[in-house]
């Protein structure tokens, strides 16, 4: 499609999905669910669903410590030093890398997809390491900054 | 950005009336629905029992609304061209993109509220079970999860590929993805249809439309009120198709060697004024594209027409189709370049524009829509027009001064008595059409005061063109970068001391033969370019102004 230059735009989807996790994941600290526990779950009332017995292990680390949230926080925040990029990262050569990114985000997607309200944020980073891909398939890289010569098109 | 963001946000009267009136209705709508609440505490009692996180929810939800309802505003383009003159006043109607920003803006921060609101809602209906449902349930089961999430997901395909980089890069992105507002629209029109807001443990559906009960189902029923600009904007789209559809000829394409191309287009339905736009659509490239290019022809012209840059996907196939691709041109470049003394410039060659041949292959069919933007006709209402074009900005001014060429020539010029032209780019050389434009002007030009070409180049300087200049400019007829015989300056243009000297030389009576007598001259500046000059203009612009003399400023967006 056009002169698309798919890392450019998958950095705007992958941010906006960073920030979007980074956020659900902080009110995942407050609001412990499990996303998939309505599978062989019980419902009581009240209480909610009870995650079947087979679930354990994620209750311990997403309802009873937020292990999970954590987790995804912090790696939304690398990821964001990462594309935003923090000053330190910039013009390295792990800030050139796309598969970095692509496994950042499929590791943000598997993460955020855990508890209750991560699910736009995995879907979105998903579709961000989908854009990434497809970039790295292209064959794009990216090109170092060039010096600051201002803006083009200004008198 | 010289001003910081509280200069720029409040100091300046009409952007500080903008950002009360506009942040304070969502504020008061938040607000005010806290209040709401309560008095219909009794029949939401249940849900109020979900405490702030469900005030919130709906405070934001109602904010959204609103916001859902100005989004496609500044998208009325019919609408806004027929009102903005009698407007302008007002609020400037030319900002409609921007403020179509800033409604985006808010909408995208409303959402995050409304959305994170919501995800405590559902968590606590399941824990507590006031309503028997999963919050599962309520998300991708119900009207109101299933259309919240998926606009969320246009919201975010929508405003990355609208980032500037994206739309400039690939326009057709941009376009097709906009397209998904259609969708969205429809999400937030039947967003409520779900009844989530109920006094009762189940929804209340009927079999009527709009297939709930508003006796049981408590929302804002705001679809009534957004629907309507949704409504207007797509009759508008149809117009719009319907008027494109009007007998339209492409008549000729003609090449001008800097490697635009300029499409004259015969449609007797199409009226417009000098300095507005249109959207051009070559069904043979694309089907869907509209791509909006400045009408560069006067309305006294009996053509409309554009002149256009090879420079994107759909230019290059336009080129291309026409046959006038990157091979013509740079063949053309080339063959300009043996010789012609005229063209010895340092850039290479201009001279002068061919016709594509279409005998063998016939010329594309087009469709145009528009016109679009604002008329420039209150240049003819001032003695002295200053027209300040900067880089790209210049092109409405093509059609402008072919206009007021026109006008001349007529005698109906109006109060206009001089026209002062400044033109500052960076490259001239990249708008190698506009100055054989200028040259015809120039040379028509029966009285050598009427009007001035200013051109101010701020590009660096090599030493090879240093020299070039140097050499080739000395005792030159015309000026060897332009052509003109006005001589082009260097560097950027000091406009205090511009507006200073114009005014002296009203007062002392110099410019304006016969001014004397006139109470008061009025000098209007308009200018086209980006944001940063426009403020310089206008500073000196304030500054020179005297009892005498009025100068006026005015940004176009064209």
């Amino acid at each position: 499609m056009g002169n698309l230059i798919w890392h450019e735009y998958a950095r705007y989807v992958a941010l906006s999905a960073t920030v979007y996790t980074i956020w659900a994941s902080f009110w995942g600290f407050y609001f412990r669910k499990f996303f998939f526990d309505f599978v062989k779950g019980t419902l009581r009332n009240p209480g909610g669903v009870q995650p079947a017995n087979s679930d354990t292990i994620f209750v311990d680390i997403i309802v009873k410590a937020p292990v999970i949230q954590i987790l995804s926080m912090l790696l939304g925040f690398v990821y964001l030093a990462l594309d935003y990029p923090a000053p330190f990262l910039k013009n390295t050569a792990i800030h050139r890398s796309f598969p970095i990114r692509i496994v950042l985000l499929l590791l943000q997607t598997f993460f955020a997809i855990l508890y209750y309200q991560g699910t736009n944020g995995a879907l979105y980073s998903f579709i961000a390491a989908c854009c990434y891909i497809r970039a790295q398939m292209r064959g794009e890289y990216m090109q170092e900054a060039k010096d600051n010569k201002g803006r083009g098109g200004k008198a | 950005m010289g001003a910081n963001w509280f200069q720029r946000e409040f100091l300046q009267p009409r952007r500080l009336v903008f950002n009360v009136l506009f942040y304070g209705v969502q504020l008061f709508l938040f607000g005010s629905n806290l209040h709401a609440l309560q008095e219909t505490n009794k029949k939401l009692s249940a849900l109020n029992g979900l405490k702030w996180s469900v005030w919130t929810s709906r405070g934001a939800g109602l904010v959204l609304a609103f916001d859902g309802g100005m989004i496609l505003v500044p998208m009325l383009r019919n609408i806004i061209r027929v009102v903005r003159p009698r407007l302008t006043w007002l609020f400037p109607a030319d900002e409609n993109i921007w403020f179509h920003r800033q409604v985006a803006y808010s909408m995208a921060f409303w959402a995050m509220v409304h959305t994170t609101a919501h995800y405590v809602n559902f968590f606590n209906v399941e824990l507590t079970q006031v309503r028997p449902e999963l919050a599962i349930d309520i998300h991708y089961h119900q009207a109101g999860g299933i259309t919240g999430h998926f606009m969320l997901l246009i919201m975010l395909l929508m405003y990355t590929t609208a980032h500037h980089k994206i739309r400039h890069q690939c326009f057709e992105a941009f376009w097709y993805t906009h397209h998904l507002a259609f969708f969205f629209m429809i999400g937030l029109y039947t967003h409520a249809t779900g009844c989530f807001v109920r006094d009762s443990a189940d929804p209340d559906y009927i079999p009527t439309f709009p297939f709930y009960s508003t006796q049981h189902c408590l929302g804002y029923e705001s679809w009534r009120f957004t629907i309507w600009p949704g409504i207007i904007y797509f009759g508008e789209r149809v117009w719009r198709e319907i008027r494109a559809r009007r007998a339209t000829r492409l008549s000729k394409v003609l090449v001008h060697p800097s490697g635009a191309m300029e499409l004259r287009i015969i449609k007797p339905s199409f009226k417009y004024v000098a300095g507005q736009w249109l959207f051009i659509q070559v069904p043979e490239i694309s089907g869907l594209q509209w791509h909006p290019f400045t009408i560069t022809s006067a309305p006294e012209d009996p053509y409309v027409s554009v002149h256009i840059r090879q420079v994107g996907d759909w230019t290059y196939a336009l080129g291309e189709r026409v046959g006038a691709g990157p091979q013509v041109v740079a063949a053309m470049t080339k063959e300009a370049m043996k010789g012609m003394e005229k063209d010895d410039s340092i850039y290479g060659t201009r001279g002068n524009f061919v016709e594509i041949d279409s005998s063998n292959r016939p010329l594309p069919a087009v469709r145009i829509d528009g016109p679009y933007g604002a008329p420039a006709e209150d240049v003819f209402n001032v003695e002295v027009a200053v027209l300040i074009g900067a880089g790209i900005g210049v092109t409405p001014f093509a059609s402008i001064l072919k206009h007021i060429w026109y006008r001349q020539k007529r005698g109906t010029l109006g109060s206009l008595k001089r026209v002062e032209f400044f033109w500052v780019c960076r490259d001239a050389p990249s708008f190698g059409w506009f100055q054989t434009l200028l040259q015809e002007v120039e040379a028509a030009q029966a009285d050598p005061n009427f009007l001035r070409i200013n051109i101010y180049l701020t590009q660096k300087v090599s030493e090879d063109m240093l020299w070039n200049i140097a050499v080739n400019d000395a005792g030159a007829e015309y000026d060897p970068l332009t052509l003109l015989r006005t001589r082009t300056m260097f560097g950027r243009p000091d406009w205090k001391s511009i507006y200073s000297r114009i005014s002296q030389a009203i007062q002392t009576g110099q410019y304006l033969p016969g001014a004397n007598s006139q109470l008061k001259t009025r000098v209007g500046t308009y200018f086209c370019g980006p944001g940063v000059l426009a403020k310089a203009i206008k500073e000196a612009c304030q500054a020179a102004n005297t009892s005498q003399i009025e100068f006026a400023f005015a940004k176009e967006h064209f």
